[in-house]
């Protein structure tokens, strides 16, 4: 019956390129979402066995909306940890998200103030990735951002379904399964098909490398100390020379060995 | 109650944190070519160092040489293979599923 419908109508208000654009942005985090549910689960079950308020549990993921220091924090308080040293844990671990913030700065620049100060929430390790790497692909930034909202709304929606889900159900994933292996698999499957050129690799190579060296440093410094120095690594290694591509690249896999 | 406070002052801290860059970068129109090349290596820089923490090490010790390794080789040769997220993620959860199950 609703097909009856004319395609070309607008649905809450939103036109039907921009639900496209949206689509677009969930398909490309699709792939994520099951792990999101996962790392979810193993949050909410944490609280639960940490014996924190459901609702206070579930409040933590849709405020602060940061799995690994969600987890820092309930950890902390099960240790007794004084509070100030929670929040600064959890601040650290999340530092991250100031250099993606600075990444994101010029994908973001033509939206408008309230797009941004909304879109920043969204940004989880994922959805930022998956905007950088895709932003080439939408220079007109009406379609640019409701591609990324596609992706990064639905993506904290299923990470917050997956942490209440987690909070009823208790410990229902055996320890045996290991589920903690999601994390850096998920990573992995965002970081290894977008690698292209040699500033890239090397940023990679040398951050793995300062992490395992710097894991003695307190508050889990050693990531926040490996993403930095990575990324200055990598910003002194010359791309190849080669002239600008005659045909646009779309960003897409088919061209992935294409170099820059 | 200080629950709820510290999961709060937790949230509002990493909304500012999220928002910073955004905010101080948000007027420039030229971003200084170095710059520029040093903000597209954020994705990468980053995601390498939260595989390298949970990957390779465990709660800040090397992790034992076994399933998470290989699943991971696994995962990292399907990713240079195919450049597919998905086919990535499926490949190293059964890996490593089919890891376990073989005792590792």
């Amino acid at each position: 019956m609703t097909d009856a419908t004319p395609a070309r109508r607008a649905v809450l208000g939103i036109a039907p390129l921009q639900w496209a654009d949206a689509r677009a942005g969930l398909k490309a985090i699709g792939p994520l979402m099951p792990g999101s549910v996962l790392f979810g689960l193993a949050f909410g079950a944490l609280v639960r066995v940490a014996g924190i308020d459901p609702w206070v549990g579930s409040y933590a993921s849709v405020s602060v909306v940061a799995g690994a220091s969600q987890i820092a924090i309930v950890e902390a308080i099960r240790a007794n940890a004084p509070a100030i040293i929670a929040i600064v844990t959890a601040l650290v671990i999340n530092a991250r998200f100031a250099l993606y913030s600075a990444a994101l700065a010029p994908v973001f620049s033509a939206f408008p103030l309230r797009w941004k100060l909304g879109l920043a929430h969204l940004m989880t390790d994922q959805a930022a990735v998956v905007s950088l790497q895709n932003a080439d692909r939408y220079p007109d930034p009406v379609r640019r951002r409701w591609f990324i909202v596609g992706g990064a709304l639905p993506f904290v929606v299923v990470w917050a379904v997956g942490s209440i889900a987690g909070i009823v159900l208790g410990p229902v994933i055996p320890d045996a399964w290991q589920i903690g292996f999601i994390v850096p698999l998920m990573f992995l499957a965002v970081l290894v098909p977008g690698l292209h050129d040699a500033p890239g690799v090397v940023a990679v190579a040398v951050s793995t490398l300062v992490v395992v060296l710097a894991k003695d440093l307190p508050w889990g410094l050693n990531v926040l100390a490996g993403a930095l120095i990575g990324i200055a690594v990598g910003a002194f290694v010359p791309l190849r020379a080669k002239p600008e591509p005659e045909v646009p690249d779309d960003g897409l896999a088919h061209d992935a060995g294409g170099g820059e | 109650m200080t629950t709820f406070l510290i999961f709060t002052f937790a949230a509002i801290g990493t909304y500012l944190i999220r928002i910073s860059g955004i905010v101080i970068f948000g007027r420039e129109r030229d971003i200084p070519p170095r710059i520029e090349r040093a903000l597209q290596l954020v994705g990468p820089a980053a995601m390498a160092a939260i595989v390298a923490n949970t990957l390779l090490l465990d709660e800040g010790q090397w992790r034992g040489f076994g399933a998470w390794h290989l699943a991971a080789i696994v995962a990292v040769g399907v990713a240079l293979w195919r450049r597919s997220s998905g086919v990535t993620m499926a490949a190293g959860a059964v890996a490593f599923a089919a890891l376990l199950l073989a005792g590792l």
